[in-house]
């Protein structure tokens, strides 16, 4: 990265950091620390509900995912409007009536303590854990392309932020979660621009989209039926159906129930502005993403007019120049960079020909044909990476985009991309730990010491959990890269082992109102045990269910048994 | 327990008419999406 790239990045990440110390001064005290005072308008609800559910993973892996996969990634979403609605009819106007700090408190108030205890538990060991992966992931991909240290990227992507994080509380949270995302819109905005205007002469919008949907890309809306009658594949991750069901629960489960977003939802001046605030966020969500996956389309059709690397990883490629694959990868290369200076010599001209939309339509099948050559070469690169003996990693998708931008985006402009990514990782992990913090001293710490402790005292052990969680979080990333891709897996899956379970417990507190803690307890056990056993199951192959499916089975599975269990139990009346 | 006040919603005289709006703005996305889908595949 050169000089003027540092720079920008330095003096974003710095200003970010003075923002939030300046921004971030607030009452002593509980109210002030975790809830910003309950002053926060609307507009920096839904910055910070987006800034909190937006990582640098979605802006590093979306558009890649489009490049490899297509749109169809945008389905996840499509649940999400559909539970802002609920959320805002059930979940909310008893949560602020409550005046609680943490989600998991009314669970004590409907229910008893050891539910409350087991659903804070759940959340902090799975957001404890993933939060370590949310800063590893990335530094991963910024330390590979660019030959960072991997430490000094962990500390950049997840040990910054605490400063204001600590400092400030929800308030330093909610003010630079406002400027992050003016940032990383305008980023991206520019990057988008940047494809397109790299494209050559004559090739517009219209034809990237052609070349896109051709190339399958375009492939936005899916059913997830088998074609010729092979009925629903429920292991299929991205459909419609999927989308709209799986992913109104998971984001109910996460909305709803995940203290990272109770507490920026908590933190509105009213229940007015906790709703509008929600509701934005459901019409905006699908169309943001959306075109952040366009983007990857636009990078792809880019790559269909330029030399395209046979790998995005560099690192992956220096390692197969020192395996026992060496000679061969000499030997691919050369065959690869033959076929593309063929292949880029006649697609200006294929382009320039196409005039209407059938020429547009023709043009790009011809440009395709020509692509389909490049994907042989690139097949073995990820075989010879998959073989133990080399011990590679084959996933290319995580780099395309970053490798784009270090390639062939103007100096300076290489700097506010990066910085966006950080940024995007901000966001996320200061809400997080907020969150951690206030989960440890609410549910635990206050709920279960003997005795009585001064309003200065729980916002100074409101700071150093902060801290604690912080410190916490860089360790467990940088375990996370040295146990490698494995934990990393494990890890993403742990999150949707827990949160349909959760929101099972939330539903019948909400919607059943004759069941007691007995029942809800025990079925969230057994459930959850259920739900770790179909994870195992699925992971080796015998049970065919995508992650998506588990949240329902969980929520559904907590509220049933509930249900049969609940004529057992003796209980007070509610 | 404090109720909090009844406030006026915004633009709309109901929240149900909110509820209305996100749901329908959903499905007109999900329809733009399967004629994009179609159209350029």
């Amino acid at each position: 990265m050169s000089w003027p790239d540092w720079i920008v990045l330095a003096l974003t990440l710095l200003g970010m950091i003075a923002y939030g110390l300046y921004k971030g001064r607030t009452s002593r005290d509980l109210d002030g620390y975790f809830l910003s005072n309950r002053m926060v308008p609307w507009y920096m609800v839904l910055l910070g509900i987006m800034g909190t559910q937006a990582s640098a993973v979605t802006f590093l892996s979306a558009p890649g995912q489009a490049y490899t996969d297509g749109m169809r990634f945008v389905q996840y979403y499509f649940g999400l409007p559909l539970a802002m609605i609920v959320l805002c009819i059930s979940f909310v106007p008893v949560f602020r009536r409550l005046k609680i700090y943490t989600a998991y408190e009314y669970l004590e108030q409907r229910f008893d303590l050891r539910t409350r205890a087991l659903t804070s538990g759940l959340f902090l060991l799975q957001r404890g854990l993933s939060t370590g992966i949310s800063i590893a992931a990335p530094s991963i991909i910024l330390s590979s392309l660019l030959g960072w240290n991997i430490l000094w990227a962990n500390i950049m992507m997840g040990g910054l932020l605490i400063i204001y994080t600590v400092m400030g509380g929800a308030k330093a949270v909610a003010y630079t979660q406002q400027l992050q995302m003016i940032i990383i819109f305008g980023g991206m905005t520019i990057a988008g621009f940047m494809v397109i205007h790299r494209l050559p002469a004559g090739v517009g919008l219209s034809d990237v989209l052609h070349i896109g949907g051709k190339a399958g890309k375009l492939n936005i809306v899916t059913t997830g039926i088998r074609p010729n009658g092979g009925g629903f594949d429920w292991n299929d991750r991205y459909n419609l159906f999927s989308g709209i069901i799986g992913g109104f629960f998971l984001a109910l489960s996460y909305f709803g129930t995940d203290q990272s977003q109770v507490g920026r939802y908590l933190t509105a001046r009213s229940l007015t502005e906790s709703r509008l605030g929600l509701l934005l966020n459901g019409l905006v969500k699908v169309p943001m993403q959306f075109l952040i996956l366009l983007l990857g389309v636009l990078v792809f059709a880019f790559y269909q007019f330029n030399r395209e690397p046979v790998f995005f990883n560099q690192s992956q490629l220096d390692l197969l120049a020192h395996s026992k694959y060496k000679d061969s990868l000499v030997w691919l290369t050369r065959q690869y960079e033959a076929a593309e200076t063929s292949r880029l010599a006649a697609a200006p001209s294929i382009a320039a020909n196409a005039v209407t939309p059938a020429d547009r339509s023709r043009a790009a099948a011809r440009l395709l044909a020509a692509e389909q050559q490049k994907v042989g070469y690139k097949a073995t690169v990820r075989r010879w990476l998959d073989d133990k003996a080399v011990g590679g990693d084959s996933n290319d998708t995580n780099y395309i985009f970053l490798r784009f931008v270090t390639d062939y985006l103007p100096i300076g402009l290489v700097g506010l991309l990066i910085a966006v990514i950080v940024l995007a990782a901000w966001g996320s992990i200061a809400a997080t730990l907020n969150s951690l913090s206030s989960c440890t001293i609410v549910d635990f710490h206050r709920r279960f010491s003997s005795r009585p402790m001064s309003t200065e005292k729980e916002y100074q052990l409101s700071r150093l959990y902060t801290l604690l969680w912080g410190v916490f979080c860089i360790a467990m990333a940088q375990l996370a890269y040295n146990i490698g891709n494995s934990l990393i897996e494990a890890v993403n899956v742990l999150g949707s082992m827990f949160y349909g379970v959760i929101l099972g417990i939330f539903l019948v507190a909400f919607y059943r109102k004759k069941t007691g803690g007995k029942a809800v307890f025990i079925s969230a056990v057994i459930v959850e045990a259920a739900v770790i056993l179909f994870t195992i199951l699925s992971r080796q192959g015998i049970v065919k269910l995508s992650f998506l499916w588990f949240n329902v089975v969980g929520a559904v599975g907590v509220v049933l048994f509930s249900e049969l269990l609940q004529p057992f139990m003796k209980r007070k009346a509610v | 327990m404090d109720q909090e006040p009844e406030e006026k919603v915004p633009l709309f005289k109901k929240w149900s008419r909110w509820y209305v709006l996100v749901a329908g703005f959903l499905l007109l996305n999900i329809l733009l999406f399967y004629f994009l889908t179609k159209h350029f595949s």
